[in-house]
């Protein structure tokens, strides 16, 4: 058998590690490390994109406490966040469950549940939720034939901040995948010893599935607090962030800040505020479930 | 390890500094040739708009083949939170068609957009009314020039007053009686919207300076209402709501969910019959119904005829970039398309009566200065307007009107103390961006 033999096209010098890495690092250091670092040092100036900025402290810091519409949208992010997240974890490990059935033609319905998750809030979602939910729309007709009172969904600032909540829990896709993969690792002779010893399905979901999904769960419950803190997408397009602010998050502050209003400073500042909630809340939750705690050797 | 930290830290921080210090940018001086390139050309507006510009571009090329326009083009939602995402990131096209509070707004001291003095073998400018050329002139440099003037306008669809048996109003007593009469058919008279358009809080704004002779922001940014003038603005918009002459913003929304009047069914259906528009956008509402339905109204006065606080501005401007690399190239197509007369055929009213005498005369001879943006133009004409403050229709500012007018339309807050957080955030504002 004829060796084969491989040449080297980058070669062998004390370089080469660094030219190989070079795509990352340069990405890195134009894509993360310097907005990252600007935005910190935008943050304490007033700079609005025509003047020439100028250091002002912590002024930027400060007008937050006195702004309304911080105070507003950071209350409407908690808010939104605290709801979101436990239901989308509950309706995506439920959905896995289900979908982990050994039925014929299960991909088609797990592919029929991960689509709503990849459309994201585009125009074709926002025009469908205006046909659902504005007066006259088909889940005021359904209330209707039901005999039940019309619900003022973008109109009411609850109800809108609701028909969000439920534009993103209808998106439970990607956990709802990350779950599925948990569950075909269980080792299916547990679930038949269980049965054996006469444990229901009920017990077995509480003893067996939970606890081993433990990690996966946690996993699940960071990514998804992380991307609720920085919604904004969906009450960009849906709602505009009204009515009355009901459904104005931090992200669509900054956004405001930025673009609309030109104030770069603050909104820079804000979002290193949102940085820094999103750290405090992630560790609080690595603390509560003791994960701070090193492992002894 | 530490070396390597610190040495990418600075790699970081000097480019911000660097620009930060720099932020005069290198402008490209004319060359008086027109030479083979392409150039990027955006606008915002309707599908009338959009189709008769896309016309006029291809009727550029064909006449300068060797040079290419790139069209940028959208509506109005969002669009200057794009154009600024350009601007403050040097991004942004050759030419752009530009609103006129975005002259304050992004180049507040003349040098945020090229000097069009400077391009003058190119651009051809003697058609143009001195008065109506200082509109574009930031700190004695032309930033812009103006497309046309326009004034906001009641229009109405006239099959549904038709079968109401309505007349259009002429005084604000008749507009409001107008409501009771509606509102036995669960129809509107008319529609004011919170949102960017903000012509809730426009119509007020024209009601108090024709009640008050006053005008509500002054040109250099001073606010000429008081304390007293904004209440009474905003109890006439509330007032306007409790007679059943325009939707609450919470009936709106519930119906038409974030889209704009022209984007509703209840427009397109008649349940609203009547809106105040710019004369140079009202294409995209007239597009809507058959032909001949939507009908410019009269502008309001009081029971004793007075009609004055009707407002006027530059519908819009266009300018050139000032990091463009084509200036004598850019100056050319603007040029093509405020004076050009088989442009000016294409273009129509699209973009309101053309400011250009070349265009005007050219459609007039032509028998083509016709339909709702000339009526609404002749509707001004006839009056004794005020030309708005550039400083009224900041988005910040439009911000603190809308949410006013949301307190109380939903009866969170009482007119007076609404007013007063309005005056309060108007006079704070100005006295910043003023400074």
């Amino acid at each position: 058998m004829k060796k084969r033999t491989y040449s080297n096209p980058v070669g062998t010098s004390k370089f080469t590690g660094l030219l190989l890495v070079s795509p990352f690092l340069l990405g890195f250091l134009l894509f993360t490390l310097y907005p990252f670092v600007s935005s910190f040092i935008l943050g304490f100036t007033n700079y609005d994109g025509t003047r020439d900025a100028h250091f002002t402290g912590f002024d930027n810091y400060k007008t937050m406490l006195s702004d309304s519409s911080f105070r507003k949208s950071v209350w409407v992010t908690v808010k939104y966040t605290a709801i979101l997240v436990p239901l989308k974890l509950a309706v995506s490990l439920l959905t896995a469950i289900l979908l982990n059935a050994q039925i014929k033609g299960i991909g088609i319905f797990r592919t029929a549940f991960y689509i709503p998750s990849i459309l994201g809030s585009n125009l074709a979602v926002v025009i469908m939720w205006q046909f659902l939910f504005t007066t006259g729309g088909l889940i005021d007709q359904l209330t209707l034939w039901l005999g039940l009172p019309s619900v003022s969904w973008y109109g009411e600032p609850g109800n809108a901040l609701f028909m969000i909540i439920l534009l993103r829990l209808w998106e439970f896709g990607s956990a709802m995948i990350i779950f599925l993969n948990a569950l075909r690792d269980v080792p299916k002779e547990y679930y038949e010893a269980a049965k054996v010893d006469g444990c229901g399905g009920f017990r077995a979901f509480f003893r067996i599935t939970l606890p081993l999904l433990k990690n996966v769960i946690f996993l699940n419950l960071v990514l998804q607090t992380i991307a609720a803190l920085q919604e904004f997408n969906a009450p960009y397009m849906l709602t505009g962030g009204g009515p009355m602010k009901g459904t104005y998050t931090i992200g669509m502050l900054i956004y405001n800040e930025m673009f609309r209003y030109n104030n770069i400073g603050f909104a820079n500042a804000v979002s290193w505020v949102l940085f820094v909630l999103i750290t405090v809340i992630v560790y609080l939750m690595f603390l509560i479930t003791g994960r701070t705690r090193k492992e002894k050797p | 390890m530490k070396k390597i930290i610190a040495s990418a830290l600075l790699l970081t921080v000097l480019p911000l500094y660097a620009c930060g210090a720099e932020s005069k940018k290198n402008v490209t001086p004319p060359d008086g040739s027109l030479d083979k390139c392409t150039i990027r050309f955006s606008w915002w507006g309707g599908d009338d708009r959009h189709e008769a510009t896309l016309k006029a571009i291809e009727l550029w090329e064909k006449l300068h083949p060797d040079i290419h326009i790139v069209p940028e083009y959208g509506g109005w939602d969002g669009w200057t939170e794009k154009v600024s995402a350009q601007l403050n990131g040097g991004t942004e096209p050759d030419v752009i068609q530009i609103n006129y509070d975005w002259l304050v707004s992004f180049s507040p001291d003349g040098t945020g957009f090229y000097d069009l003095d400077l391009l003058s073998d190119q651009l051809d400018l003697s058609g143009f009314d001195k008065d109506i050329l200082s509109f574009g002139t930031m700190n004695g440099k032309l930033n812009a020039v103006t497309v046309s003037l326009s004034g906001r306008g009641l229009f109405y669809n006239s099959q549904v007053y038709d079968k109401l048996n309505a007349s259009f109003p002429e005084t604000w007593e008749q507009l409001i009686s107008l409501g009771e009469k509606f509102n036995n058919y669960g129809i509107y008279p008319l529609d004011l919207d919170n949102q960017s358009g903000g012509t809730a809080w426009y119509l007020s704004v024209v009601y108090v300076q024709q009640l008050t002779g006053k005008e509500f922001i002054t040109m250099d940014g001073k606010l000429g209402f008081s304390e007293a003038d904004i209440k009474t603005a905003v109890d006439f918009y509330k007032s306007l709501e409790d007679a059943h002459v325009i939707r609450t913003i919470k009936t709106r929304t519930d119906e038409d969910g974030n889209a704009a009047l022209y984007q509703s069914p209840e427009f397109i259906n008649g349940n609203v019959a009547g809106c105040l528009e710019w004369g140079s956008s009202i294409g995209k509402y007239e597009m809507l119904l058959p032909e001949g339905v939507l009908k410019a109204g009269p502008l309001l006065t009081d029971n004793n005829g007075n009609s004055g606080g009707w407002m006027i501005k530059p519908s819009l401007l266009y300018a050139v970039s000032d990091t463009t690399e084509y200036p004598d190239e850019a100056a050319a197509f603007i040029n093509f398309l405020l004076n050009d007369t088989d442009c000016a055929e294409l273009l129509g009213t699209t973009r309101g009566i053309p400011a250009s005498s070349y265009a005007e005369n050219h459609l007039e001879s032509k028998g083509l200065l016709t339909g709702l943006a000339q009526e609404n133009d002749h509707l001004l004409e006839e009056l004794d307007t005020v030309t708005i403050s550039p400083y009224m229709e900041m988005t910040q500012m439009k911000e603190f009107y809308n949410s006013a007018l949301e307190a109380v339309s939903y009866g969170t807050m009482d007119t007076e103390t609404a007013a007063k957080e309005l005056y309060n955030s108007i006079n704070s504002y100005l006295e910043r961006i003023t400074k």
